[in-house]
């Protein structure tokens, strides 16, 4: 079943700036895709697009329809959205400095109307990041990055969602690090069966947890397929993996094979 | 359409780096500048003064304020106490004798080092308490010019300004104060319309958008604060003694309470921070909207024979005109500048819908 689905989605910035044209992107129920790219091909521009927080930017989608489990929801304000199932974890964190760890969970309920059910999402999330509960005490602006970012994913599971947007979840993070919180997504994408829709500069890590990616460039998508499939392109382990271990580069043509996809 | 840019291809780096690099913007321009240098001749002198030059005048004091809100990123809610400064300064000293030149640049550099002294909290504070900080400059300012009678003349008394040449052209009748009011507007646009492409303006930007990166970069935050807020204050004294010579021709103290600053910082909201043109645009809704407001309802009444009270006449046009820019705030939060902007934008691109970046 499709859970989320973008049917060729086109963005424009400031009414006349062109970010992401022709965009068709499916998530299926309980599935884990990742969006791959470079630096300002348009992957948070399509999450800002789906989980409505264009306008900020002055930002809108200006051609194409978004469903979420077969309703357009274009035409509804985030917080309805969030309602609706479908929450955004954005890149940078953005945790409430001045609250405490616990408050930020707490900050993200005012849907769930049951007090012991508050609490008890609470009590998953200390379970799910056992670090948030040591450093409870502390303000999250006091938090380390990965502490921050740990702060974040849960804050959006607070509102138990359907589909979890991830903008750049690895961002600044020690390697170390970054392996935890793909082990925690991959952990939430099985155990509590919520879709996850992952942006990522760090393919590799991306490719290995996903079941589906869609690699954008220039804001148009230039491949997809599963991640087996991605993985095993040479011109993804080209540009994205680090691949050609094992290259005779005497022998390697001096033009990039990418560039033959936008000709 | 009208701003081609297809075609157009700069081949020198200065070419791009021109004020207007489209010819369709410096010939508009142009035009511009020529419809004020020839308005006596093409407006009636009723217009004239009691238009036109206003609004040269307030547009001045907008681009000063502007500098400072827009390019600097300091809010100050006591602008009309920094032009205060500069039409008393400059007034006494051209009853003291002083050629009105030297009592413009006197006027201009006291408001500075007053406007500098109460910028300098804008070192300490920011935002909300830097408005609060700016609003003392002005109950201060009000409260000792009302106070010594050696300044204003006593709490009732005006000022009259003496006769007095600009550069050997005495400032009497309509033209010749229009001329002068017309000349500093075009210094201090020419200013600000440089200012972006100055190393200035680049650290005042810089400090605006996020004061410790600025500093980071090595941007020294405390020394271009109180540089924007010396200018901006400079440029508000030479407003204030331009206003007090070519427009008021004698001053009180009332004229320059904090409704004259509230309505500078709406003209600066209203036409766009940041923006040279916007000052232009704010200043003239601010000041004309209530008078065709009020001239739309006076021929209402008088003409169509619709019979509206006196109560009514009177409030209407000034809920209209808040009404009108509480309008333009959500239809484009940016200010009148970046409707203008869109416009151009959507005929820079035209026929296709938009470019990309």
């Amino acid at each position: 079943m499709t859970l989320l689905a973008l049917n060729n989605i086109e963005v424009v910035y400031d009414s006349v700036f062109l970010a992401v044209k022709g965009v068709s992107i499916e998530v299926p129920e309980g599935g884990l895709v990742a969006l791959l790219g470079a630096n300002g091909a348009g992957k948070s521009t399509i999450l800002k697009s789906i989980s409505g927080l264009l306008k900020p930017e002055r930002g809108a989608v200006s051609h194409g329809q978004i469903t979420f489990e077969g309703t357009d929801i274009l035409a509804l304000d985030p917080p309805e959205r969030v309602r609706r199932g479908l929450v955004h974890v954005l890149e940078g964190r953005r945790v409430f400095e001045h609250l405490t760890p616990e408050e930020n969970l707490l900050a993200a309920t005012s849907m769930h109307g049951d007090r012991s059910e508050v609490a008890g999402l609470v009590e998953q999330m200390f379970q799910l990041f056992p670090r948030l509960a040591e450093r409870n005490k502390s303000k999250a602006g006091y938090l380390s990055g990965g502490e921050q970012q740990m702060l974040a994913i849960g804050r959006a599971l607070m509102t138990k969602p359907k589909l979890i947007l991830l903008d750049e979840p690895s961002l600044g993070l020690a390697p170390f690090l970054v392996d935890e919180i793909f082990d925690t997504i991959r952990r939430i994408n099985a155990e509590q069966n919520t879709a996850v829709l992952l942006v990522e500069q760090n393919a590799v890590a991306a490719l290995d947890v996903a079941q589906s990616a869609y690699l954008i460039e220039q804001g148009r998508i230039v491949m997809s397929g599963t991640a087996d499939v991605l993985k095993s392109n040479p011109d993804i382990q080209q540009a994205y993996l680090g691949g050609g271990s094992g290259v005779d580069y005497h022998a390697v043509k001096h033009y990039r094979r990418r560039k033959r996809w936008l000709a | 359409m009208f701003y081609r840019r297809a075609g157009i291809r700069h081949t020198r780096y200065q070419d791009e780096r021109q004020i207007w690099p489209l010819p369709f913007d410096r010939r508009l321009a142009l035009l511009i500048f020529l419809l004020a240098i020839f308005a006596p001749l093409l407006i009636d002198r009723l217009y004239l003064v009691s238009y036109l030059l206003p609004w040269v005048i307030w547009s001045t004091a907008a681009l000063g304020l502007n500098f400072l809100m827009g390019g600097a990123g300091q809010i100050h809610l006591g602008y009309g106490a920094v032009i205060a400064i500069g039409a008393y300064a400059s007034v006494h000293m051209v009853r003291a004798g002083l050629p009105f030149e030297l009592a413009m640049i006197g006027g201009g550099l006291l408001s500075a080092a007053v406007g500098m002294i109460f910028g300098a909290t804008a070192l300490r504070v920011k935002g909300l308490y830097l408005a609060m900080a700016t609003l003392a400059m002005q109950y201060i300012v009000d409260f000792v010019i009302i106070q010594f009678p050696a300044i204003s003349g006593g709490t009732q008394a005006t000022l009259q300004v003496p006769r007095v040449s600009f550069l050997g052209v005495e400032v009497t009748g309509d033209l010749a104060p229009y001329y002068v009011a017309l000349l500093i507007c075009l210094l201090v646009t020419l200013f600000m319309l440089n200012l972006r492409r100055s190393s200035f303006g680049r650290a005042l930007a810089a400090v605006r958008e996020k004061d410790y990166a600025a500093a980071v970069i090595g941007v020294n935050t405390f020394r271009y604060k109180l540089l924007a807020f010396w200018v901006s204050s400079f440029i508000g004294g030479v407003v204030g003694s331009v206003l007090a010579v070519c427009y008021y021709r004698a001053i009180s103290p009332d004229q320059f309470h904090l409704d004259l600053s509230i309505q500078l910082v709406a003209m600066v909201i209203v036409g766009g921070l940041g923006s040279v043109l916007g000052s232009f645009f704010g200043a003239a809704l601010i000041l004309f909207a209530p008078i065709l407001l009020n001239q739309f309802f006076g021929f209402a009444a008088s003409e169509l024979g619709m019979t509206i009270s006196t109560d009514l006449r009177s409030h209407v046009p000034l809920m209209l005109y808040g009404a009108m820019i509480v309008g333009f705030l959500l239809w484009e939060p940016l200010g009148l500048a970046k409707i203008y902007a869109n416009l151009r934008n959507y005929f820079l691109v035209w026929p296709f819908r938009h470019a990309r970046q």
